[in-house]
C-alpha cells in the first residue's frame, strides 16, 4: 500500500522528464522545422552533424570548458575552503562574500560583465583606456572569447565550490586535524594527508557533477557571445539552441542534445559506480 | 466539398458578417514594448476600438523578444492568439503550409486591401496563391552621415562606392571610424551589411535571380560583393569596437564625432531624438552608394513582423477588424507621430495622413522616398525578409568567420547556397514579387 505514495513521484516524472526525453530521442530522427509535419530520415542528422565544422568546434570547446572546470575553481575552491578551516575569525562573513556571486542571476552576472567591465564605452576597460591602458574586450576575439566567458562564469562559480568544499572539510573529525597540527604538520602536509582524504567523495561528486554541468553550459555563453565571434564560443547547447529556433532545424537540434546527453550519461555512469563503491556517496 | 459542408460553411460565413460577434474577445500577442509605448496602444488602437466596436474586447499580451519562439510551439498545440504576429514572411510560409494561419483573401476584398496596400507587400505574404499575412512595418536600410562633419571636411555625400571608400579612407586618416556600427547586443547587425553589398554591389536584380533560384549564391557578383565587405572590415572601416559596443552605442558615436556615417536601416532614426537633440539637422539619411552601373540608391526592403490570423480562430472576424484598424490612417498618422519607425504600415497612399513630424522631418521624407522607390519596382532584398530561416541564420554567423579569415569568400557562398538550394527544395523560401 505504501507504495502508492510513489504515484505522484512517477507520474510527474513521466510526464516532464521521461516523455520530452523520448520525443527528443525520436526527434533526431526526423527532420523538422517545428512548424509543419516530421518526415523520417533515419541518420541523417548524426550524419549531417559529423560533417558540420561547427559541431567539432562546439565540442572540442564543451571539453575545454570542461578542463578549465575541474580543475582551476576545484584547486582555487579546494585551497580556499582549507584556509577558513584554519583561520578562527571572519569565516562567516568570508563565506557570504565567496557565496554571493552564484546567488546573482546569471544574466546579471552575465551583463555586468558584458557592459560594465568589459565593454570599451561603458565598462572598466574604456575608463582605463583614458589613462593609457588598453585592455582588449576577450569577448571579441576568436582565441580568447571562450576563456573571456569562462572567467566569468569562474568567478560566478569557485565560491559556490568552496562553501560546499568548507562544509565537507569541517566534517573532518577534529583529533585528525590537532594530531597532525602536534604532528608538525605544514599546510600542505595537513592538505595532502588529512583534508583532501577526508573529503575525497566529496570532491569526486563535484568533479563528476562538473562534467555533466560543463556539458550543458549554455546561459554565459549565450548572454556574452552567442557562440561567436566566428563560432569560436560555440558549444554544444549553443549550438542545438541555434538550430533549433534560428535555423528551424529541430532534428539535427534533438541530434545534439543527444550528444550532450551521451556525456552526461557517462559522467552519470560513474556517478553511480562511485556510490556503489563507497557506499556514502 | 460536400453540399453539407457547403451549406455549413455559407451558414458560417453569413454569421461572420457581422462583426465583432456580442462580447468577443480578440488575443494578440505583441513582443517587448516599453510603458509609453503600451501607452500609445492603449490610446490609440485598443480604446478607439473598442469605442466603435462596444462588444469586442482587444487584450494585448506583451510576451517580450521570445514571441517568435512562444508563437511556434503556441501554434502547434492551437493554442495561439487570434490576431498572429510573426517575425517575418519566411515564418509565415512554415505556417500556412502547417495549416496554421487562415486564408485572408475574403477580408482583403471586403476591406479593400488590396488597393490600399503596396502590391510587393501582399505578394510576399501569400502562400500557394492566397494571401496569408500583411506586414506590420516596413523599412530600409541606408547610410546616415553627421552633417556638420562633412561640412566641416568640405566631405560631400556619396553616391557611389567608389566616392565613399575615398571618404572612408580620409576618415581613417583623420582617426575617425567611418562606419558607426556594433554588433554585442544584436548578432543580427551583420545582415545588414550583407544586404547593402548584395543590393548595392552584386545589384538586385542579380539578388532577384538568386532568390528565385536562377542563378548559385557563389555567382562572381555575389563573390565581388562578399569580398567588398571583406576589404571594408580589413580596412578597419567598422572600427575597433564592432563586436563590443550595442547597436544604440554605435549610433551614438557618429554623434559625438568618433564616427562620420552609420550604414544602418530607419529604425535608428528612434535614437536620433536622444543623441541630436537640439541639433537635429546634423544628421542626413540617403540611400545607400551604388557600384558603378548600378542605379542609385537601391533601397533594400525589409519587413519587420506581419499580420495574419489563427486558423482555429473563433474570433477572426474581429481580429481582421482589428487588423484592418491599423492599416488605417488615422492609425498611421497617430502612431507614427509618437513611435516612429516601428508602424510604418505599406499604405499605398499618404496624402490623408497626418504625421506630426516633431523636430525630425528627415524621418517623413525617408519613409516618402521609399514608398514612393517601392512603387516604381526600385528596391532591393534584405536578407531577414527574403531568405528562408537557416540560410538567413548562416549569413548571420558565417559572414564573421569571413571577417576573422577563417573561411574564404567563395566557401561562405558556397555554404550559403547548399543551405538556401536546401531550404528552396522544401518550400521554405517566401514569395517573391516579380520585378
Amino acid at each position: 500500500m505504501h507504495r502508492l505514495y510513489l504515484i505522484p513521484t512517477l507520474a510527474i516524472n513521466l510526464s516532464i522528464i521521461l516523455l520530452p526525453a523520448i520525443l527528443t530521442i525520436a526527434l533526431a530522427f526526423f527532420r523538422w522545422d517545428g512548424i509543419s509535419q516530421p518526415v523520417f530520415v533515419g541518420f541523417d542528422n548524426f550524419q549531417a552533424l559529423a560533417g558540420d565544422r561547427v559541431f567539432w568546434r562546439a565540442l572540442t570547446n564543451n571539453i575545454i570548458w570542461t578542463a578549465i572546470f575541474l580543475t582551476i575553481p576545484i584547486g582555487f575552491a579546494l585551497l580556499v575552503a582549507s584556509m577558513l578551516l584554519l583561520i578562527s575569525r571572519g569565516r562567516i562573513l568570508l563565506q557570504v562574500i565567496f557565496f554571493l556571486p552564484i546567488i546573482i542571476a546569471t544574466v546579471i552576472t552575465a551583463r555586468v560583465w558584458q557592459g560594465m567591465i568589459f565593454n570599451p564605452v561603458s565598462g572598466i576597460f574604456g575608463w582605463l583606456e583614458q589613462f593609457g591602458i588598453h585592455l582588449t574586450n576577450p569577448l571579441t576575439k576568436t582565441a580568447t572569447s571562450l576563456y573571456g566567458v569562462a572567467a566569468v562564469d569562474l568567478w560566478h562559480w569557485w565560491g559556490f565550490l568552496a562553501v560546499i568544499f568548507f562544509a565537507a572539510l569541517r566534517q573532518v573529525p577534529a583529533e585528525q586535524i590537532e594530531a597532525a597540527r602536534l604532528e608538525g604538520a605544514t599546510f600542505f602536509q595537513m592538505l595532502r594527508y588529512v583534508l583532501l582524504p577526508g573529503i575525497k567523495s566529496t570532491i569526486m561528486l563535484m568533479m563528476i557533477m562538473t562534467v555533466i554541468w560543463s556539458f550543458l553550459v549554455f546561459d554565459f555563453v549565450f548572454i556574452m557571445t552567442r557562440g561567436g565571434p566566428a563560432y569560436s564560443s560555440e558549444v554544444l547547447s549553443t549550438m542545438a539552441y541555434r538550430l533549433a529556433f534560428y535555423d528551424l532545424n529541430v532534428g539535427k537540434a534533438a541530434a545534439t542534445a543527444l550528444v550532450i546527453s551521451l556525456f552526461g550519461l557517462v559522467a552519470t555512469f560513474f556517478y553511480i559506480r562511485a556510490q556503489a563503491k563507497d557506499g556514502d556517496l | 466539398m460536400r453540399p453539407a459542408k457547403i451549406l455549413t460553411a455559407a451558414i458560417a460565413l453569413g454569421f461572420s458578417a457581422t462583426l465583432p460577434a456580442a462580447g468577443e474577445e480578440i488575443s494578440w500577442w505583441y513582443e517587448n514594448a516599453n510603458p509609453e509605448q503600451r501607452r500609445a496602444l492603449d490610446e490609440i488602437l485598443v480604446q478607439p476600438f473598442e469605442a466603435s466596436n462596444p462588444d469586442a474586447k482587444v487584450v494585448i499580451d506583451y510576451r517580450g523578444s521570445e514571441l517568435d519562439k512562444q508563437l511556434r510551439i503556441a501554434m502547434l498545440s492551437g493554442r495561439g492568439p487570434d490576431v498572429v504576429m510573426t517575425p517575418g514572411p519566411a515564418f509565415v510560409a512554415s505556417m500556412a503550409q502547417a495549416g496554421q494561419l487562415m486564408a485572408l483573401d475574403g477580408y482583403a476584398e471586403k476591406y479593400g486591401w488590396n488597393d490600399r496596400l503596396l502590391p510587393v507587400f501582399l505578394e510576399l505574404g501569400r502562400y500557394d496563391g492566397k494571401l496569408y499575412a500583411l506586414p506590420k512595418t516596413y523599412e530600409t536600410l541606408g547610410l546616415f552621415y553627421n552633417t556638420k562633419m562633412f561640412a566641416d571636411n568640405g566631405w560631400q555625400a556619396p553616391t557611389t562606392i567608389s566616392e565613399m571608400e575615398t571618404l572612408a579612407d580620409e576618415m581613417i586618416a583623420k582617426g575617425i571610424v567611418p562606419f558607426a556600427a556594433g554588433n554585442a547586443s544584436w548578432q543580427g547587425t551583420n545582415e545588414w551589411y550583407v544586404s547593402l553589398v548584395w543590393n548595392s554591389i552584386a545589384g538586385p536584380e542579380n539578388t532577384y535571380k538568386a532568390l528565385k533560384g536562377e542563378i548559385p549564391w557563389t555567382s562572381q557578383p555575389f563573390v565581388d560583393a562578399i569580398s567588398k565587405l571583406k576589404e571594408w572590415w580589413d580596412k578597419g572601416y567598422f572600427g575597433p569596437d564592432y563586436l563590443s559596443l550595442t547597436t544604440e552605442q554605435a549610433f551614438a558615436t557618429i554623434s559625438d564625432g568618433r564616427a562620420a556615417m552609420a550604414p544602418t536601416g530607419t529604425w535608428s532614426f528612434q535614437w536620433v531624438p536622444t543623441y541630436f537633440d537640439g541639433r537635429e539637422d546634423e544628421i542626413a539619411f540617403i540611400g545607400f552608394p551604388s557600384a558603378d552601373g548600378l542605379p542609385a540608391p537601391i533601397y533594400p526592403l525589409g519587413i519587420g513582423s506581419t499580420f495574419s490570423i489563427a486558423a482555429n480562430s473563433d474570433a477572426a472576424d474581429g481580429a481582421a477588424a482589428v487588423i484592418d484598424y491599423i492599416f488605417g490612417d488615422t492609425f498611421y498618422g497617430a502612431m507614427n507621430s509618437v513611435w516612429k519607425g516601428e508602424w510604418n504600415t505599406p499604405l499605398r497612399d499618404l496624402s490623408a495622413v497626418s504625421i506630426s513630424e516633431g523636430k525630425i522631418p528627415q524621418y517623413g521624407e525617408a519613409m516618402s522616398d521609399l514608398a514612393s522607390a517601392v512603387d516604381k519596382n526600385q528596391y532591393g532584398y534584405t536578407t531577414w525578409t527574403f531568405l528562408p530561416p537557416a540560410t538567413a541564420n548562416f549569413v548571420i554567423q558565417g559572414i564573421e568567420e569571413v571577417w576573422f579569415g577563417n573561411v574564404s569568400v567563395e566557401d561562405y557562398l558556397a555554404q550559403i547556397d547548399e543551405t538556401f538550394q536546401s531550404e528552396l527544395a522544401e518550400g521554405k523560401v517566401p514569395a517573391i514579387p516579380a520585378r
